[in-house]
């Protein structure tokens, strides 16, 4: 099933993300693929995540597809123009990639090319705008296309940002600029959410949590300090020292299976997206655990 | 104004080291205010290169270094000692050292300074980048402080997620414009535009090599 038809029957839809490694050996991702094979709706393929060279999305997307897999393309404006996005676009879509997330992507301060020359000749709004132009056969200055897209376009939200109101106004222009879903920056505070969901629902998108799995207090404690609009809250923190280190996975895993179980359980959202970084074989068993499988 | 900084001396040396005469031009505005190109730092160099065992055959701190026809006119009270260089040293911006260049067809030129920026001196000596000279401004969109410059992805639309308590993900040091723009167009009470979904920018507005002739065209002769 598409990504567009699980999250329009209704149904609780998982996605999962996979950064594809830097260099040409793809066992072990692809292995990872293999397992998720009939357990998640789609898998979210990024484009250089955290500006860190690797190898693109759209390449991993095609071979997910010929899997078997839903793929969704991460697309930043990091690195490409605009000419340069709106023929990636194109290439895609002959490749059958139908899903894609628009971002502005991490800074090149962020990654391994510091010195590099950031792009961002337009931004995620606007080549939100630009798929719904290729999407009608036109593109981004209004000449004919020979022949359409067909994109599911999505867009990113951090319900946790401070402060807020910018990130709020700036998600209404997603809306308006043709986001049909989108995915979170990685919540812990499901009342929090809650708050974010009642201003969200008013919109006419789905809305997918993200969650990243917490392996350790000390990952917890790191994000909560270096990562901007994530907040693991101090409960959650204890729990896993509480663990101790050598279950403090297993309680990460409990702790993602039960937000996604109460998520779910109260209809807050429309299905989440699962960021494991790097513990991608432990989706299945997160998945179990929340009674998705 | 166009801010620089001194270049590093020993890449200046390097660039002097087949010349053993040279002739100092400063400026009198940006530089001089910067620290790199007035009568202070122009003497300091005389003495840096006279210490290295250069002559120096004379200095000129200029009106307006960018200023070509001006330069050139204020130069003409130094022709002797131009005429006896091996070499010009500018220690203003790119734009003065490509005065210097126009002006001296038949002697090398050697920058003092990288350029920088065109920023606003907020304290003594401290500088900050307002403007990109994109060629289409939109201030006007965005309370007033220029998100092109001030955003490290020049974003148009809103601040990204990597905002963080008003800070940017680049640094600590920079304050998130997007927020430091929605402060501003609250308080001004101008959040109606904020939600106006601005276009790409055409930044073929800004094409180098600019070039700009505001004079009144004279009628062709017939």
């Amino acid at each position: 099933m598409s990504l567009k038809s699980a999250l329009e029957s209704g149904k609780f839809t998982v996605t999962a993300e996979v950064g594809p490694p830097k260099g040409t050996d793809i066992k072990k991702i692809l292995h990872e693929a293999e397992m998720l094979k009939g357990k998640v709706d789609a898998l979210n393929v990024t484009d250089n995540q955290s500006a860190v060279m690797r190898i693109n999305s759209m390449s991993f997307c095609k071979l997910l597809l010929d899997m078997g897999h839903e793929p969704i393309l991460q697309m930043t404006c990091r690195d490409r123009n605009r000419i340069g996005l709106q023929s990636d676009l194109l290439g895609a879509s002959i490749l059958g990639i139908h899903n894609v997330l628009c971002m502005t992507g991490d800074h090149p301060n962020a990654g391994d090319h510091k010195e590099a020359k950031p792009v961002y000749d337009i931004e995620s709004v606007q080549l939100l705008q630009i798929v719904d132009a290729l999407n009608k056969g036109k593109d981004m200055m209004g000449n004919d296309l020979m022949g359409s897209t067909n994109y599911f376009q999505g867009a990113v939200v951090t319900p946790e940002a401070n402060p807020i109101e910018p990130q709020m106004m700036k998600f209404e222009k997603k809306v308006h600029a043709g986001a049909n879903f989108f995915q979170t920056q990685a919540i812990y505070d499901i009342d929090k959410f809650k708050n974010f969901m009642s201003s969200a629902r008013k919109f006419p998108v789905k809305v997918l949590a993200g969650l990243v799995l917490l392996k350790s207090a000390g990952m917890a404690n790191f994000m909560n300090k270096f990562v901007p609009g994530i907040t693991v809250p101090q409960i959650l923190i204890d729990e896993l020292k509480e663990a101790g280190k050598e279950k403090a996975l297993d309680a990460g895993i409990d702790i993602m299976a039960r937000h996604i179980k109460q998520l779910k359980d109260e209809n807050i959202c429309d299905g989440v997206h699962i960021m494991a970084i790097g513990a991608e074989d432990k989706i299945p068993a997160i998945m179990e655990r929340a009674g998705l499988l | 104004m166009i801010i620089t900084k001194k270049r590093d001396v020993k890449k200046l040396m390097e660039n002097l080291k087949n010349y053993k005469s040279l002739f100092l031009i400063g400026c009198s505005e940006c530089a001089s205010l910067c620290g790199t190109g007035g009568d202070p730092e122009l003497a300091s160099m005389k003495e840096a290169l006279e210490a290295e065992g250069k002559t120096v055959t004379g200095t000129l701190l200029p009106k307006t270094g960018c200023q070509t026809l001006g330069t050139k006119i204020e130069l003409k009270k130094d022709k002797e000692a131009c005429a006896a260089a091996d070499a010009i040293i500018v220690m203003s911006c790119g734009a003065g050292t490509q005065s210097a260049v126009e002006i001296f067809p038949d002697k090398p030129v050697f920058p003092a300074n990288d350029s920088l920026f065109l920023g606003n001196m907020t304290r003594f000596q401290m500088f900050d980048e307002r403007c990109s000279l994109c060629g289409e401004c939109v201030l006007d969109k965005t309370g007033g402080i220029c998100p092109v410059t001030a955003c490290p992805k020049g974003l148009l639309n809103g601040p990204c997620g990597g905002t963080d308590n008003g800070k940017c993900e680049v640094s600590p040091d920079i304050e998130c414009a997007w927020v430091r723009i929605y402060d501003r167009m609250k308080k001004t009470d101008q959040l109606e535009d904020f939600k106006e979904v601005l276009k790409p920018k055409d930044w073929s507005a800004g094409r180098k090599p600019g070039t700009l002739n505001t004079r009144e065209k004279k009628e062709e002769k017939k």
